[in-house]
Parts: structure tokens; sequence; C-alpha cells
């Protein structure tokens, strides 16, 4: 399993983690500095130890090192050392001895190695050095000293009474307790530090999900909103009113403040809509109106003169007219209208077979054609209305540049989305009525039925793409019309099945 | 057991009679004072002494340790106690005028008398007193037989100067401890009553396993009870029925049994001549 980098860590482990970290930090750090502090107690506790084992020995040692008692000495010194004396420190004593001032020995704790009335052992120049100080120094001492790779505290203290010296006790005791003791220490300490470890970052690991959890919530709501969906957005309830609580009322408050504009929107383009049908009946009614006038004027004429036959061919080419003038309308109104044909999918190559039919337009119009059709076979597009959208926008730029023109045709692949533009130098189209051109029965041709860009609008809009105009009068203008990939691939299962 | 037992039974009887009469007639403590010659640690056996002595003196008991002899044999000479047990060298001592009489002599192994053991650690090379010169010695107590004069009556018997022959002597003012000083090498030798030594180990004392005797005396007289001689007549006959009678009951047996001992006897003095010819020829010799 690879290891993803920290910097692409979840919050939920990242926080957690850093407070168990900052937790065990300062429980470490605060561990270490105990131990570190009972050690050097437990130091100094050894060394009072030692002085006091001693000065317990000297204080009695007096009257029997005149007496020569040396049996007594030896009791002292043995009962100050034991474990069940008052020292209390038989394993830590290495060594404990009372020596004259000859530095001969009067009491050792191991007789056998150092008998009574020799001197000290020790050929060792250092062992020499060291004797000679004991025995000078009158004042009671303690030191930590390292011998055969052991370390000891020693103490000396002198055997005196009225300033007269007549020995010395010397005590060592082994290192090795402060050891013990400090691991005994230690282990507690460790034990604490993990047990509020424990605690803390259990607490830091809650904390930090209670911290977390709206995050995410915040995070999903705003993939939600990001992807226009306002009405699966739970409000999210923050536990507490920190920033984040506040983060997450302002997120409520705009996710609902969106969901209502959506709404407002929704109602809006219902009521358009009702007004486009109003405008389309409108249009239709004055559209049908005027050719029905003018052919309900030349059969009343007929009727009138029914013995005239010079009118049936005056009337009736206007009656023809008027009637084909009507089948164009309710044409394009039924293009619009017949929207849930079946789709028939193809690639870009049927974008190929309106050519011909625009080709078949320009006719003998001094109109040149610039046709460039990008779009391989690896695109799909549902043929009948781009095929329409395509002829539609080619026939209005050919009108439009009919008196002498370039018309040019690109249709290609961008960002995942099938781009068609038709582009003209004809006159363009005045900015004042750039927004009108999608209007139905908006026309500025005598001829023309106002249709034509509607029913593009109209299909651009069902195939979820958009379709913009740029226009400058006088440079001629560009159609440019998207229909987006997604809606593209999402089709493209049932074109190979097709 | 040469001495007959019937006697002392009729004495014990007559003795006890007067406990069961005038019991708390006289309240006084009777004072006993022990010295070294006994294994005087264990204390739950002199309470339990004490306790039966009480019971046949109807009189209060107390018994009274002093490290050294001498400062029994004090307490004695003022009054302070009216019996002790101690060695015999004090007791053939001569005092003027005298004011000890024996009370009772203790019987150890069948016989009054006992020896003085010289013993050395266990795993020490010295096969006899003569091998340890310039060595570290361990007496018991200066006024001790066993523990002094007899090891010093040795060394002088095979030609040696006591006080120059070794390097360090010091007293540890008990039979146990010494053999403790020997057993724990702060002494390489030490004198000690036999029957300590062997009541240690009779009793399986740790440090008496430690230690072996590689030299032993003649016997002496067992270091004896005694009374001061001006002290309560009637107390004195007394606490001698009542030591005599010891072997003769079941407490009494029990008793004798942890101090290992199989009883007491009528006094002899004659016992302790042996002690006092080695004394005079010891002080004949140096301090007199």
């Amino acid at each position: 399993m690879m290891i993803v980098h920290p910097r692409y860590w979840k919050l939920g482990i990242k926080l957690p983690l850093t407070i168990i970290a900052a937790v065990a930090g300062v429980a470490l750090t605060v561990g270490l500095a105990v131990i570190a502090q009972e050690r050097s107690r437990i130091r100094q506790d050894l060394e009072e130890k030692a002085l006091l084992v001693a000065r317990g020995v000297s204080g009695i040692a007096y009257e029997a090192v005149l007496r020569n008692d040396y049996w007594s000495l030896f009791k002292a010194l043995s009962s100050m050392t034991s474990s069940s004396g008052p020292g209390g420190v038989s394993n830590d004593a290495v060594a404990g001895m009372v020596l004259d001032v000859e530095g001969r020995v009067l009491a050792h704790l191991a007789p056998e190695n150092h008998p009574l009335g020799l001197p000290l052992l020790g050929a060792d120049p250092s062992q020499r050095q060291w004797l000679k100080d004991v025995m000078q120094s009158a004042t009671s001492r303690v030191r930590t000293i390292h011998q055969d790779g052991r370390e000891y505290v020693e103490s000396v203290v002198p055997i005196q009474s009225n300033g007269s010296t007549v020995g010395v006790v010397v005590l060592r005791l082994s290192t090795q307790e402060i050891e013990t003791r400090t691991a005994a220490a230690a282990v507690i300490v460790i034990g604490i530090v993990l047990v509020f470890g424990a605690l803390g970052s259990g607490f830091g690991v809650y904390i930090s999900r209670r911290m977390v959890r709206p995050l995410n919530d915040l995070a999903d709501g705003m993939a939600a909103l990001g992807k226009g969906d306002f009405t699966s957005i739970v409000p999210i309830r923050p536990r507490d009113h920190d920033e984040i609580g506040r983060l997450a009322e302002t997120f409520n408050r705009m996710a609902g403040e969106l969901a209502e504009k959506r709404q407002l929107e929704q109602q809006l383009a219902v009521s358009e809509k009702l007004v486009a049908v109003g405008r389309i009946a409108a249009g239709v009614a004055h559209e049908v109106n005027n050719p029905l006038a003018g052919m309900l004027n030349c059969l009343d004429t007929i009727r009138r003169y029914p013995d005239d036959p010079s009118l049936i061919p005056r009337y009736f080419p206007m009656i023809e007219k008027g009637l084909h003038r009507i089948r164009a309308i309710v044409q394009g109104l039924l293009i619009e209208l017949k929207g849930d044909s079946a789709e028939i999918w193809g690639d870009g190559g049927c974008l190929e077979d309106v050519k011909d039919l625009v080709l078949v337009e320009i006719g003998t119009l001094p109109v040149q054609l610039h046709w460039r059709n990008q779009l391989g076979d690896s695109y799909c597009v549902n043929c009948g209305p781009m095929q329409q959208v395509v002829l539609n926008l080619v026939k209005n730029a050919i009108q439009a540049c009919r008196d002498g023109g370039d018309v040019a045709f690109r249709a290609f692949s961008q960002d995942d989305q099938v781009v068609v533009e038709v582009e003209d130098n004809g006159p363009g189209i005045p900015l004042e009525r750039l927004d009108k051109v999608f209007d139905p029965f908006y026309t500025n041709r005598p001829d023309g039925t106002g249709l034509g860009l509607w029913v593009t609008y109209r299909l651009v809009e069902k195939m979820a793409g958009i379709i913009e105009v740029e226009s400058e009068p006088g440079q001629g203008c560009l159609f440019r019309v998207r229909i987006p990939g997604q809606a593209l691939r999402r089709q493209r299962p049932t074109t190979e099945v097709a | 057991m040469s001495i007959g037992l019937s006697r002392r039974t009729v004495l014990a009887m007559i003795g006890s009679i007067p406990l069961a009469v005038g019991a708390k007639a006289d309240e006084r403590l009777v004072r006993v004072g022990l010295t070294a010659v006994v294994v005087r640690e264990n204390l739950g056996f002199f309470d339990r002494w004490r306790r039966y002595l009480e019971l046949r003196l109807d009189r209060p008991v107390r018994f009274v340790q002093r490290r050294s002899y001498r400062e029994v044999m004090e307490l004695l000479a003022t009054g302070e106690i009216d019996f002790a047990w101690i060695c015999g060298y004090p007791y053939v001592r001569r005092r003027d005028p005298e004011y000890l009489d024996l009370l009772a002599i203790p019987v150890f192994d069948g016989e009054p008398r006992y020896r003085s053991y010289v013993i050395v650690h266990r795993d020490s090379p010295y096969r006899s007193v003569g091998d340890l010169g310039g060595k570290v010695f361990a007496y018991s107590d200066p006024d001790s037989n066993s523990g002094y004069l007899v090891p010093r009556s040795m060394l002088t018997g095979l030609g040696i100067q006591p006080d120059a022959f070794f390097r360090l002597t010091f007293f540890t003012y008990n039979h146990a401890e010494t053999v403790e000083a020997v057993a724990r090498r702060v002494a390489d030798g030490g004198a000690v009553d036999s029957y300590v030594w062997e009541y240690l180990k009779r009793n399986r004392q740790v440090p008496v396993d430690q230690t072996k005797v590689i030299g032993q005396s003649d016997e002496f007289g067992f270091p004896p009870l005694v009374a001061r001689r001006s002290g309560d007549a009637e107390l004195r006959r007394r606490m001698q029925n009542a030591v005599l009678g010891m072997r003769e009951d079941v407490d009494g047996r029990a008793l004798l049994a942890e101090l290992a001992l199989d009883g007491f006897v009528e006094p002899d003095d004659s016992l302790y001549d042996g002690i006092r010819n080695l004394e005079a020829r010891m002080s004949g010799g140096r301090l007199r």
C-alpha cells in the first residue's frame, strides 16, 4: 500500500493525530522531567543515607576505638548497614569500614578480605592517595566515585571527640539503587503518561470528529450546490456556536436562499413560457390572418363573378401563395412541437448531408461557402436536430449575404463539447435587435416566417446546449452552438446498439 | 546421677507448702543476675522460667542482665541482686570477706562439668591454638574461665606468652557472639564455653555451623548458681529447692530441655578446685 503524503490526509485523521502528538509530547516531556528530578532526588537520598549511616557508626565508635572493642565496632557497622538496621542498606553497602588514623582496619564489613589490625590493602597509588585524603579529612564528606567500572556513593565521617580524631568511618553504597528506583519511578511515570496520553488522545479524537463532521457535511452540501441540486440539501446542524457553527449557519442560509431563488426562477420560466405561448398564438393568428384575408377576398370575388373565367388564373395563384404561406408557418410550428420524435444518432459525418441541401440553397447566388467539418466519427450527435440547426443557421447566413459574401461553417470538438460555428460577412444585426433574434415571428425579411432562429434556439435548448450570437453592424455575424459532451457521452451506448 | 532423688522430692514438697499458704506474703522482688554463661537472647524462655520460679518462691522474680561478669559481681556485692548465674572463675576469686555461697550446679550431658573450646572458622587451616600466632583472637570476658583463663593457660602450657601471641584480641562479653565473630571471620579464632557451643549447635543456630573446634581443655566445674551469703536464708532455701526440683516436674523438665541441661544438683565446692589451680598458676606467674 502506498503511503499518501500527509498533505492529502483527511482532517479527520490529521486533527486527532496532531492532538495525540501534542498530548503525547507534553506528557512525555513532563514525564521525563519528573523522572530526571526523581533521579536526582534519589541520588541525594542515597548520599544522605550514606552520610547518615556513617555518622551513626561514627557516633558510637569513639569509645569502642579507645577500648579496642573491635567486636562492638563490627556489630555497629554491621547492624547499621544491614537491611533490618536503621540504614536498611544491606544490598547497597559495597563496602563499610572503620579505619584508625594509621589506616589500619578496625572493623570491616568483609573481614575475611580485610583482616583487623592490618593496613587496608591496596597497592594501587590512587588508593593510597585516597587513603591519605580520607585520613586528612577531618570533616564529613560524601562523593560519587567510579571504580572498576562500578559507580558508588562514598561517605567518609571522622571519629572524633573533643577535637581529637581517632579514626574514620568509610561507607560505600552502590548506586544500583538509583537505577532500580529510577526504573520503578519511570514505570509509574510512563504508566501515567500512557493513561493520560490515551485519555487526551481519545478526547482529541472526539473533539476533532465533532469539528470535522460539520465540515464534511458542508463539503457535501457545497458539492450538491455545485451540481445545481438545491433540493436534496439537508441543513447542517452545528453542535457548537463557534466559527464552524457560524459557517454552517451561513451555508444553510445561503442554500435556502439559493433554493428559493431557483424556485422563483422556475416560476418565472413557467410564466415566461406562458407569455411565449401567448405570443406564438398571437403571432400565428396574425400571420395566418393576413393570407387568409387575401384568400377570402379572392374567393369572394370569384363567387361574385362566377362567369368571369379570367379571375381564376388571376386569383388561384394568390390563393395558392396564401396557403403555402400558412403551410410554412404550420410546418415551422410542427418542428417545434414534434420534439419527442425518435432520435437518430450518428457521428459527425451526418452533418455532411446538410452540405448538399445548403449547396442547393445557394444555387446561383454569389455566395462563397467555406465548409469545414472536423467532427470525426468519435463524436456522436443527435442527427435530426443537429442537421436542422445547421441547416437553419447556414440558410440564415446565406440569406444575410445573398447579395454577395462568404459563409463559413465550422464544426469541431472543444473541451468535450461539440461546437458548431456559422459565420457570414453580411450586414450584421444591429445591437438593439440582437436580443430579439431568437423570438418567434421576429424577422426582418419580407418573406420570412420569423420561426427559423426560434426553432433553432428550441432545438439547441432541447439538446442541453447553448447558442450564442456575436455581431457588429457591417461586420457580419457569428452564431455559435455548443452541445455539452456529457449529453453526448450518455447517449453513446444507444448509438452503438443502433 | 550420683545424688539421690527421693530426698530432693521431699524438699521440693516442703518448699511448696508455704508457697500455697503464704501467697503474696512478701512482694519484694527477687532479682537474679544472668551472665554470658547462658544464651541470654532467648527472652521467651527466661519469661517462662521467671513464672516458674515465681510460683515456687511466691515472690515476683526479675532476671537482671549485665554485659560483663564484673558488673554482675558488683551487683551481688552491693546486694542489688540476690542470686546469679556466674562463671566458675569469678566464683573462685578470693573475696574478703566472702559474700557468695554456691546455690546449685547445672548438670550438662550427665556431668556438672564443662570445657573450654578453641574454635576457628570452618574453612580455616588452623589445627590448634598454637597455629593462631599473629592472628585475631576473640575472648568472651576478662573474668571468664572458659573464654579467657583457659585459652591463655593453654598457650602458657605451650610455652607461649599469650599477650604477645595474637595480633589483636577483643572481648565479645558473650560466648554466642564469640561464635558469631569467628563465623563471620572478624576473629580468626576464639574461646568459648563448650556448653554454649553445644547448645547453639543443638538448637541449629546458623553461625555455629561456620565454626569448628580445634582445641578442648580439661573439664571444669560448670558455671554455678550462687546466692548472696547475707541474703534471706529462707528465700535462699526456697530458691535452691525450686531449681533442684526442676527435673522432678513436667514444667521444670521442659525448661531444662530448653536450656539443654539435665538439671541442677546440690553444690560441691570441690568441683571448682580445677579453676582455683588454674587461677593460682596464671596469676602466680603474672598478676600477683
